[in-house]
């Protein structure tokens, strides 16, 4: 996947259809979506009576950050670097890539060991690595699962969710050459062996962040195997990938993030890590890398931040819930978005950091359903923001996102919407159409002109019977005013 | 009490007979309904497919349709929550929202109407019966008028309501959604299906056309033994009105 390509409606289309006929990954994916989602739900009947006010908190730490993210920035730079963390800023992809080469480059490393960043996917970090010959490797189990099959996370928070144990098992089988097996805890046994090798004597290790606390100069990360802990600490260079909207004020305020953070994301109370870094090894201790960079990542980010509304996306914390909610992410996966971020915050986030151009169709790939919105724990209203997105390609949006002016779109559709809104505003018209079009009415005056409509209504329905006028059967009930 | 009946796109072209029934369900309460002939659509289609210029006429044609002081009462969630609560946020900022806002106090779902302001209280008249329930995503998350039309039902005694394993679930319909990604959309209501009849009840209910429109629609593609009514026919039948 590269993310400078244009995602033609053909791509998309031929990927989904393959995805849909995927009986294996459409089981896998609706079972651990059920699991995610009834987890979540009892755990928050169980111990989170304030729910709610609880994601109001969390609403508001982020979006107070948000409205001055410049200054948070400016303060966790100044207390980060007190605490000799060697602050970098990365406005593109590429920044981010080669202050990361560079590091590694002068200092000899020609391996590198990664815990889980949704931000070193977004900038193709592994690909850049190896064209400059450098390995990358992944630590996380379900990040290692994938990159065995070079494959790319297909969730943000467990990547390998579309693969069950037995396929798990294979993977090992066929790519590390361990006997099959097909027990979770057999196979977690393979993999620790497995990174235990890799992890012996290696330099440098590269992390994302949960949370950087502004006040202190501090990184949170939260993780469950440990692997993100041995990343950053058994190294000589840790490097921290931080996307600039990952900034919070306090430790208050990450610990109400972190509150909805696990609960939202795998239906925990907390998780088993939660690694709170506070710089590099100090004098008199005996462990922690010799050198600590964090990398703060714009990419495009600035742009969300100016606006008004799409702003909010920022607050993301990456809890994954609006995918494992998502109706239409659990029958396609995450890889028929064709984009790093898939699901609602993926929809929503991805055209604004590749561009609307490049990514014109998955604006569609939504029912507007709402339940998105209804289970982020940070309130994002990712169905108006998705619903904006729409209008950003039929050019009645606010004119804001990337690349939203070479967006194609429908010409059949927008002559058809003009039609639509050209009757419903007009009572006389409405009635005459609603008289002509009595063989299938409701899509015939809903998409007007836009015939082709019809066939793809009835490639998986019958056709409505359409019951008359009703006009006319209104003026016979008694006591009815008809005016 | 005069209130404003909006029957809805869908109730006009295809579900008129459950038109009827709701205006007789009012006026079993001793209300007195205004049918406004120029009515249209509340402009969901081209509203959810981003041409907000487009819907806002729309909008307009409607407030100003439906001027004088009474309920504006809808068979649908899912156009209340156009109504009612999309409207002001595409009109925020604009000169007509105050005029705006003054409509969509107005709005009402039918069973909402029903339960809240008239207070319904129905005696069943019909035989023993198991049902099934979609929720309208709407209606859920938006109107949030759910609760008053499961209400009513729990007063039908002889109405055994049987909750679908995924009744919060979207049934695939989404307006113009079913037709740009039909194939998303057919997996979506398979599921919808698949679950509907594994509760083993004579009806699928829902108060939304739209959802029932593609509901219905795929279990007669392929050939569901469950049938599927509007609930507002369904509960017209029970209390003695309807055909
Ligand atoms: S948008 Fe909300 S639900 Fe989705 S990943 Fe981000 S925080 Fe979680």
């Amino acid at each position: 996947m590269t993310h400078t390509t244009t995602h033609s409606d053909h791509d998309y289309e031929q990927v989904i259809g393959e995805k849909l006929n995927d009986a294996q990954l459409r089981t896998n994916l609706r079972s651990a979506m059920d699991t995610l989602i009834h987890k979540r739900k009892d755990l928050l009947e169980d111990r989170y009576p304030e729910w709610e006010q609880l994601r109001t908190m969390g609403q508001n730490a982020k979006l107070k950050v948000l409205s001055q993210l410049d200054s948070y920035v400016q303060k966790f730079e100044e207390n980060a670097t007190k605490n000799g963390f060697v602050v970098h800023y990365a406005n593109t992809a590429k920044d981010a890539n080669e202050i990361i080469y560079n590091l590694a480059k002068e200092r000899g490393v020609e391996r590198i060991l990664k815990g889980k960043s949704m931000a070193s996917e977004e900038i193709g970090l592994n690909q850049y690595m190896k064209e400059k010959g450098i390995v990358a490797k992944e630590t996380d189990l379900g990040e290692l699962i994938i990159q065995l099959i070079d494959e790319h996370p297909v969730h943000i928070v467990v990547p390998a969710i579309h693969k069950n144990r037995h396929q798990v098992g294979k993977i090992f089988q066929e790519k590390l050459g361990a006997p099959l097996e097909s027990e979770p805890e057999k196979l977690n046994g393979i993999a620790r062996k497995h990174m235990r090798g890799e992890f012996e004597g290696f330099k440098m290790g590269i992390s994302g962040v949960n949370f950087a606390i502004a006040n202190e100069g501090a990184i949170w990360l939260v993780e469950n195997e440990g692997n993100g802990r041995m990343c950053t600490t058994a190294c000589d260079i840790h490097v921290a990938i931080c996307g600039i909207e990952k900034m919070v004020e306090s430790f208050e305020d990450a610990s109400i993030l972190n509150n909805l953070l696990c609960p939202s994301a795998v239906g925990v109370q907390i998780t088993c890590y939660q690694n709170i870094i506070t710089g590099p090894r100090q004098e008199g201790e005996l462990d922690g890398p010799k050198e600590a960079h964090i990398i703060l990542l714009d990419h495009n980010r600035s742009n969300i931040l100016a606006d008004e509304k799409y702003y909010k996306a920022l607050s993301c914390i990456r809890c994954g819930t609006c995918l494992n909610h998502c109706p239409v992410y659990d029958k396609i996966g995450g890889h028929a978005y064709l984009a790093t971020y898939p699901g609602p915050i993926g929809v929503v986030i991805t055209p604004q950091l590749f561009g609307l151009d490049n990514y014109a169709h998955i604006a569609n790939l939504c029912s507007l359903c709402g339940r998105c919105g209804e289970v982020c724990p940070v309130k994002i209203p990712l169905p108006e923001l998705i619903r904006d997105l729409r209008a950003e390609k039929t050019h009645e949006g606010r004119g804001v996102v990337r690349g939203y002016k070479d967006t194609k779109h429908s010409k059949l559709e927008e002559l058809g919407m003009k039609a639509f809104a050209k009757l419903a505003s007009n009572g006389t018209l409405w009635r005459a159409a609603m008289a002509m079009s009595s063989t299938f009415a409701p899509l015939g005056k809903v998409f007007g002109h836009y015939t082709p409509v019809l066939k793809k209504w009835l490639r998986y329905r019958e056709m409505p019977k359409v019951q008359g006028s009703l006009h006319a059967e209104v003026k016979k009930l008694p006591g009815v005013i008809y005016e | 009490m005069r209130v404003y009946f909006f029957a809805t796109c869908l109730g006009e072209a295809v579900f008129s007979q459950t038109a009827l029934n709701c205006i007789k369900l009012l006026q079993r309460e001793g209300v007195e309904v205004i049918f406004k002939k120029d009515q249209t659509c509340c402009g969901q289609p081209s509203y959810n497919s981003g041409y907000y210029e487009q819907t806002r006429e729309i909008v307009l044609h409607n407030v100003r349709l439906f001027k004088e002081d009474h309920p504006i009462i809808v068979p649908s969630g899912s156009c209340v929550g156009m109504m009612a609560h999309d409207y002001l946020e595409l009109f925020e900022g604009h000169k007509a929202y105050e005029e705006v806002k003054n409509f969509s106090l107005r709005v009402y779902e039918l069973a909402e109407f029903l339960d809240k302001k008239l207070e319904v209280r129905y005696t069943d008249l019909g035989a023993p019966i198991k049902v099934t329930w979609h929720s309208n995503c709407h209606a859920l998350r938006v109107s949030k008028v759910i609760e008053s039309a499961k209400k009513i039902i729990s007063q039908l005694s002889n109405v055994e309501l049987v909750p679908l394993q995924r009744e919060e679930e979207c049934c695939g319909f989404g307006g113009t959604f079913a037709v740009k990604e039909p194939e998303i959309s057919n997996a979506m209501v398979q599921e919808k299906i698949h679950d509907i009849e594994s509760r083993q009840v004579e009806y699928v209910l829902s108060a939304d056309a739209g959802c029932l429109l593609n509901i219905s629609g795929a279990m007669a593609k392929v050939r569901s033994k469950t049938k599927s009514m509007h609930f507002y026919d369904f509960l017209a039948q029970r209390v003695g009105l309807g055909v």
